[in-house]
């Protein structure tokens, strides 16, 4: 459980506490998967972490496809691997399909990227489309100035659920916080952070 | 991932290159292949910006930073919109799908063959304890991704009122992020609509 009560309110007990995994078949569990995403994608606000937090809930408390660490590892893996971090959602997909067998779950990962990634995409091609009238009109500017400050909180909200969730020991929290100044004042690439804290997990110094 | 900077005056000629011939499917789908092979270890933004505009030619500089702009306005992962941008600016929807199949296909692939192999594996107690290690490091660049943006928002007491609110919401109050946008992104909206022409806010 967490080191710094102070800094986080905890989940209500009962959301943890119990998660069954919903009985469905499978063509119902991958239709489940994709609609989930489907209904998110317009939400994923300066360039999609602001969905982080929003996935957790999904994939943790509500449909309870994986465990808490489960999450925090596949959000590490995606972070890790080369391409958008958003293929993050696939990852979810395969945990979701995982129970019913690798080739559910590849296709339940492919199905998820695809509907995370469908409406943002078609909204995408509109705007370019239309971007010489939507340049000028009150509704982009007023969009991107109202809704600028929404995505600045979220985006604390979802750094605090990541580090609640990652849930490490006292040194585990002191390399998040590290990283985390590093990562504002220097250039170094993110792939040494992780190679050098994932070494440090090896060792045994952080651990869950 | 962090984005090298890109280079503001690119070498590739003013706004009237419009790309001497425009890139057929095909080539649209070979060249983000290669801007994600390049990419490795990040930098997909400054990587797209050599290939389309220096090598290949396809955009000026100008239109490419156009694209940059509509992309972090839309929602949607913004090196993925980016894609849709440069396809999109050729061959309309038909060459967004191409553009970002070209750009997705093989990390995507990649991740997840080694989603397999973490779900096969993670129960092994000495992979599940390096995961530990790396989760901490991610933990912290999630962390730095508000921070990130905070300082645009320092003479701006409106927002970091906003910016609070919504932290409350969500941390405190388990409010869920649709209902949120929804409630709070009209109410922002009307705040910051554009009123005679005076300016309120640098532009982020």
């Amino acid at each position: 459980m967490p080191v710094f009560p102070p800094l986080l309110i905890a989940l209500p007990p009962a959301l943890v506490a119990h998660c069954a995994p919903m009985r469905l078949n499978d063509v119902g569990h991958l239709l489940q998967v994709m609609g989930t995403f489907l209904g998110l994608s317009l939400f994923s606000l300066g360039g999609g972490n602001t969905l982080l937090s929003e996935y957790h809930h999904i994939s943790v408390e509500q449909f309870c496809w994986l465990t808490p660490s489960q999450f925090a590892d596949l959000y590490a893996l995606a972070e890790a691997a080369p391409g958008p971090s958003s293929m993050l959602v696939g990852l979810l997909g395969m945990g979701a399909g995982w129970p019913e067998g690798p080739g559910w779950a590849l296709l339940s990962a492919y199905g998820a990227e695809l509907a995370i990634l469908l409406p943002s995409t078609l909204l995408m091609v509109v705007a370019c489309l239309r971007w010489n009238r939507l340049r000028d009109s009150p509704w982009r500017i007023a969009f991107e100035r109202g809704l600028g400050p929404i995505t600045l909180g979220i985006l604390f909200a979802v750094g605090l659920k990541i580090l609640h969730t990652a849930d490490t020991n006292t040194p585990g929290l002191i390399v998040s916080l590290l990283v985390c100044v590093l990562m504002l004042r220097t250039r170094i690439s993110p792939l040494w952070f992780m190679a050098v804290a994932g070494l440090l997990g090896g060792l045994g110094v952080i651990n869950r | 991932m962090t984005d090298p900077p890109l280079s503001p005056s690119s070498a590739a000629g003013g706004p009237a290159s419009t790309g001497s011939t425009p890139p057929t499917l095909r080539q649209l789908f070979v060249g983000m292949l290669q801007v994600a092979l390049s990419a490795f270890g990040g930098g997909l933004s400054a990587w797209s910006q050599r290939i389309v505009v220096e090598e290949r030619r396809w955009m000026s500089n100008e239109e490419f930073l156009t694209g940059l702009t509509v992309a972090r306005l839309f929602p949607g992962p913004n090196q993925i919109n980016m894609a849709v941008y440069v396809g999109a600016f050729f061959h309309g929807l038909r060459g967004a799908l191409v553009a970002l199949a070209g750009m997705l296909l093989v990390p995507f692939t990649m991740l997840m063959a080694l989603g397999l192999v973490y779900f096969s594996l993670h129960a092994l107690p000495a992979i599940d304890r390096v995961l530990a290690g790396v989760v901490a490091a991610a933990a912290g660049m999630a962390l730095s991704m508000g921070f990130k943006i905070l300082g645009q928002y320092r003479g701006d007491p409106i927002a970091l009122l906003l910016a609070a609110g919504t932290l409350v919401a969500m941390e405190a109050f388990q409010v869920r992020l649709v209902p949120l946008v929804l409630v709070a992104g009209p109410l922002a909206m009307a705040w910051y609509w554009p009123r005679g022409g005076a300016t309120r806010l640098p532009k982020p």
